[in-house]
């Protein structure tokens, strides 16, 4: 009993958020004020967070093997990932509040409630199905918030496109699931025996690769990696702003987080054909949303090819991870929890930046539309500024500490003196990525450059702030934190490595520590130098 | 006094923030801010290089001076990049001259600047933070933020206050240099790596001084170090630029306002062979050694088409800014010959270069805010109009040249001098056969280097006058002015210390040698063994008030 009444404790956030989501939309029916929702689904999310800290405050600091072999894990990932879905989640409803058509407040801001709850709980699962249906959860009011207000074509065929591609991988994920089943007898990705779901499989698993990849192809389409990637520029460019910052972040988080679990806990000594199939996922789709990013002209599909190319920098952590490289200094799964954080804030401040900024009536939409705008409003060009150049990995902002990350984790297996194979495919992989966070810095500077370099043509109306506080609060938010974490990333960092430490924990049982021994290394030393040595 | 180096460091970006504020209200609060930031930071680095401790005789120094660390937090999670920051004899008159010149920028800025002033003075400031902490920087990260974060400002600078192709001119600066340094970050991270693999505490260090201890005594496979030799050298030859990797820089000169070329060939340019000094050599002397020869070939090929192509140039600020790829070979071909005299040398011509080629392009700039061109067959015989910028420029253009007792003849001589010990001093075979090529085609650029600028300051300053009707003077010309008090002012301390290095060059390299010597000595030991050891002092002897005799001391 008491059990159960713990397990409905550690539920407890994800409880209350789907409970308060559902009496929103059915109480905003009966509420004439509309506007209020935004407010009530503000505290909604904060008392979540307040919820999150109390019950847990306790628990991370030291992981006990109990508390990582629930259907629901809770360690220090989860709480990380699920801290960044609740900002996410707010920062949404800010969107929301001013950027949506008004007659749907309760149900959006409701929707966006239960979507934030789905992330949290995709974020800790432990359990295939259970994160089947947490993905579910982040799916299935994504499809209403696509749709609700919308009355263009484009809107109608971009919420079409992503309703049935979604469905299709959703049904593909459970089909792999099936095989992993049938192949490992259980849907666990650590058991609570204490070993993990590929010790669970017998023989070769020949039926287990099947499923595995399938899964990988449900999870490569919530992340937009490349060969799952066609609907993304349609679907951003028929939607909001509000829309796209919720499809750019929401499912990408939701998704890697099923898959590092079910890669690096649950397969960590992964038959051979899975991290090469990562490497060159991840390789392909910086590459080719670097590339298409290029020539848009259209800043929604501009910003779709760069959550494209995030995803491949993104898969480069998971990659490292996942072909059981040196996690010592800075590995994959900690490249990739600071990463997400970078890219979130920047592109959700992002988003909400684009939004405030009105041509007429409607959103800015063209590039050329921001043409010397840095001129009427320094401070809100500014801030665009400084999220692109985020994006764009410049330091000190945070985005260049995510990259910094990523490189690391890649790097670490060849200096580690591995001599694996993998490791070179990794180093491979981070000159490609180095490579590809040039092109992209040509995009994003594009951008910068059309908003201070750039003179207005006559063709078009002067696009205008729009003034509206939530918009403003989401935009100061996101650029006083990509600023912030630049100048101390240390806090952040440290929670990163506490969440690569706790699926060490995990997979350590099966793994032997990679760690090369220090002095153990073969090199020719020049006979008779002595070197000079700095003191 | 780390303190006051971390002052200095603050001063610029403090007053960045506050021209960004406050400037808006008012232009000239805009200029003054900047200028007493200006003024400020430049006492500060001087008290800095005066206090700068000097070897006494039969002690070594410790290299870094003025240490300041922030520990930010205890305990070894997390990515432990720190707030440190020191001067060594590398960086300190690098870090000299960029306050130096951010006076001289404020000032030639003064007029010519009016659109947009407290965004283009907070730029400049954030400019010259960066550079100063590009120079401070102990921290291997810490030293690469500020390599980038310079682009960040440099990027606007161009793009907005530029002239006509400035858009094209700041994305293409931005994204070579930015391509070529991503590289560099790539191989500044594999060799953090493998000093985290080498010392076994299990803590991933980026301090530069502890990772170059490691380093030295546990080196780099020699197959790696090749290949994050290869990294490093992607962006820093970038940054210097050697020659097929140049194309950026004249289209980024020309479109450049005044303050932004000055900047970029004084300081920007040198954070390229400031790198190769700093982490190249010492980290990886194998690969360094290895690659010397490749790398002297490309720096003589840059000095003599530098010099070739500025002969052709008719577009004065295109003329100076080929001529800073030409001097900035002769920088790389110095740290190059892996000579005591050769590395002083290098080191000591980046600093001149910074401050002649510095002051040249801020006399082309009030030039062109006089006549409203830069071509110059439209000039001629103006040093009747402006006398005394015609005497700056003369002044300048003869220091670019290296006349014996200004700074660019102390500094072109160690080096030629360093080089010709490398190729003639002893060895045999090919490879010494090839760096004689290299010696005596270097050594044509210096006179190739006399020809165009003198051509240019004959072409432009005597003969007949010759003035442009269409200019800004409204047709007759007389009326143009010759230097204000401001753009003297602005001149100035560049022409003092052209004097002061020229006359008294041991002053600079007594604080400088004692760096150079323990960064190049591996790397020097390693040339030696692959080539034949060059005869130091026996081939060519120095005169005894250039060299600083301790400099090369190996342990």
């Amino acid at each position: 009993m008491s059990s159960d009444l713990g397990t409905i404790g550690w539920l407890l956030p994800e409880l209350w958020l789907i409970v308060a989501g559902t009496a929103i939309v059915v109480c905003g029916a009966f509420c004439p004020a509309r506007r209020l929702w935004s407010a009530v689904s503000l505290v909604v999310l904060a008392v979540a967070g307040g919820l999150l800290c109390w019950w847990e405050a306790a628990r991370w600091l030291e992981p006990q093997p109990a508390l990582l072999s629930g259907p629901l894990v809770n360690d220090p990932m989860a709480f990380l990932w699920r801290h960044l879905a609740l900002l996410a989640g707010a920062l949404f409803v800010l969107l929301a509040a001013c950027h949506t058509d008004e007659r749907f407040q309760p149900e959006i801001q409701g929707l966006l409630v239960l979507v934030t709850a789905g992330t949290m709980l995709a974020a800790r699962a432990n359990e295939l199905v259970l994160a089947f249906l947490a993905l579910e959860l982040v799916s299935v009011p994504t499809y209403a918030l696509l749709f609700l207000g919308g009355r263009s074509r484009a809107n109608a065929e971009a919420t079409a496109k992503y309703f049935y591609l979604s469905i299709l991988a959703s049904a593909v994920f459970l089909f792999g699931l099936g095989y992993l089943y049938g192949a490992a007898g259980t849907t666990w990705i650590y058991l609570p025996e204490g070993h993990s779901l590929q010790q669970a499989i017998p023989g070769g698993g020949k039926l287990a690769l099947v499923g595995l990849s399938l899964v990988l192809v449900g999870l490569g389409f919530k992340v937009a990696a490349v060969p799952f990637h066609f609907y993304a520029p349609d679907v951003y460019q028929g939607t909001s702003y509000t829309n796209t910052a919720l499809l750019s972040v929401a499912p990408k988080l939701a998704g890697l987080a099923v898959l590092v679990r079910l890669l690096v806990v649950g397969f960590q000594a992964a038959p051979a054909v899975v991290w090469p199939v990562l490497v060159v996922l991840a390789a392909v789709t910086m590459t080719l949303g670097n590339v298409c990013a290029l020539w848009q002209r259209n800043l929604r599909r501009l910003m779709a090819y760069s959550s494209i190319a995030h995803s491949g920098f993104l898969l480069m952590g998971v990659a490292a991870s996942a072909a059981g490289l040196a996690r010592e200094p800075f590995g994959g799964v900690a490249a990739v929890s600071f990463y997400l954080f970078a890219y979130s804030l920047a592109t959700i401040g992002l988003f909400a930046a684009f939004a405030a900024v009105k041509l007429g009536d409607t959103a800015v939409d063209g590039l050329e539309h921001l043409a010397g705008y840095s001129r009427r409003h320094p401070w809100h060009a500014a801030a665009i500024a400084v999220f692109l150049l985020s994006l764009a990995g410049v330091p000190p902002l945070a985005g260049f500490w995510a990259k910094l990350g990523v490189f690391l984790s890649a790097l670490s297996g060849f200096i580690a003196g591995e001599s694996a194979v993998a490791a070179r495919w990794l180093l491979g992989l981070a000159v490609v990525g180095a490579v590809n966070a040039a092109i992209g810095a040509a995009y994003y500077l594009r951008v910068v450059a059309v908003l201070y370099f750039g003179t207005p043509s006559g063709s078009h109306p002067p696009a205008q702030m729009h003034v509206a506080w939530p918009l403003q609060a989401a935009v100061v938010f996101c650029a006083v934190l990509v600023v912030g974490l630049g100048i101390h990333q240390r806090p952040l960092s440290t929670w990163s490595q506490r969440a690569e430490q706790s699926l060490s924990m995990q997979s350590a049982v099966d793994v032997p520590a990679k760690r090369a021994e220090p002095h153990r290394v073969s090199w020719k030393e020049p006979s008779s130098l002595t070197l000079p040595r700095s003191r | 006094m780390g303190g006051l180096l971390v002052a200095t460091l603050a001063v610029p970006f403090l007053a960045a923030l506050l021209v960004a504020v406050i400037g808006r209200q008012s232009v000239p609060s805009c200029r003054w801010i900047a200028l007493a930031a200006a003024l400020l930071a430049t006492v500060m680095a001087g008290i800095l290089a005066v206090s700068f401790e000097v070897a006494p005789a039969g002690r070594d120094v410790i290299p870094d001076q003025f240490v300041t660390q922030w520990q930010v937090a205890s305990g070894n999670t997390g990515l432990d990049v720190r707030f440190s920051v020191a001067l060594d004899g590398i960086g300190l008159w690098l870090f000299v001259l960029s306050a130096v010149l951010l006076v001289t920028s404020v000032l030639v800025s003064w007029e010519s600047v009016t659109e947009r002033p407290a965004l283009y003075y907070s730029m400049l400031l954030l400019l010259t933070g960066g550079c100063l902490g590009v120079f401070a920087a102990r921290d291997i990260i810490l030293f690469y933020i500020f390599f980038e974060f310079t682009l960040v400002p440099l990027f606007f600078l161009i793009g907005i206050w530029g002239s006509e192709e400035r858009w094209y001119a700041a994305v293409k600066f931005f994204l070579f240099t930015l391509a070529g340094s991503v590289f560099t970050f790539l191989g500044l991270l594999a060799i953090v790596l493998w000093d985290y693999r080498c010392q076994g505490t299990g803590t991933l260090r980026f301090d530069l001084r502890e990772v170059l201890a490691n380093v030295q005594q546990n080196p780099l496979p020699e197959a790696w170090q090749w290949w994050v030799f290869l990294a490093l050298f992607a962006g820093f030859a970038i940054k210097v630029p050697l020659v097929p990797l140049h194309t950026w820089l004249p289209l980024a000169h020309v479109q450049a306002p005044t303050a932004g070329s000055v900047f970029l060939a004084g300081i920007l340019l040198k954070i390229g062979t400031y790198g190769f000094l700093q982490f190249c050599l010492p980290l990886l002397p194998h690969a360094s050694a290895v690659a010397m020869p490749w790398v002297l070939w490309l720096s003589v090929v840059g000095i003599v088409y530098g010099a070739l192509v500025c002969l052709a140039q008719r577009d004065l600020k295109r003329l100076v800014a080929y001529s800073s790829v030409s001097h900035l070979g002769f920088c790389m071909l110095g740290i190059f010959a892996l000579t005591p005299l050769g590395v002083q040398g290098g080191a000591l011509q980046m600093i001149n270069h910074g401050i002649s080629t510095g002051a040249l392009f801020a006399l082309v700039g009030m030039l062109y805010d006089r006549y409203h061109t830069r071509q110059i067959h439209e000039l001629g015989g103006l040093s009747r109009r402006v006398p005394w910028l015609a005497f700056f420029m003369v002044f300048f253009t003869l220091s670019s040249i290296g006349l014996p007792g200004t700074n660019g003849f102390a500094g072109e001589f160690l080096l030629l001098t360093g080089m010709f010990q490398r190729a003639f001093g002893g060895g045999s075979g090919e490879s010494v056969a090839a760096l004689r090529i290299i010696a005596v085609l270097a050594t044509s650029g210096v006179v190739l280097g006399a020809w165009y600028m003198l051509g240019m300051v004959q072409r432009v300053f005597f003969g007949p006058v010759r003035e442009p009707h269409s200019g800004h003077t409204s047709g007759s010309g007389s009326n143009v002015k010759d230097l204000s008090w401001r753009e003297v002012l602005a001149l100035a301390p560049l022409a003092v210390l052209v004097l002061a290095i020229g006359l008294y060059p041991k002053y600079f390299l007594d604080r400088m040698a004692p760096s150079l010597g323990p960064a190049t000595a591996a790397a020097a030991q390693w040339t030696d063994r692959l080539i034949g050891p060059a005869e130091r002092r026996a081939a060519v002897p120095a005169p005894s008030w250039l060299v600083v005799e301790n400099a090369n001391r190996v342990e």
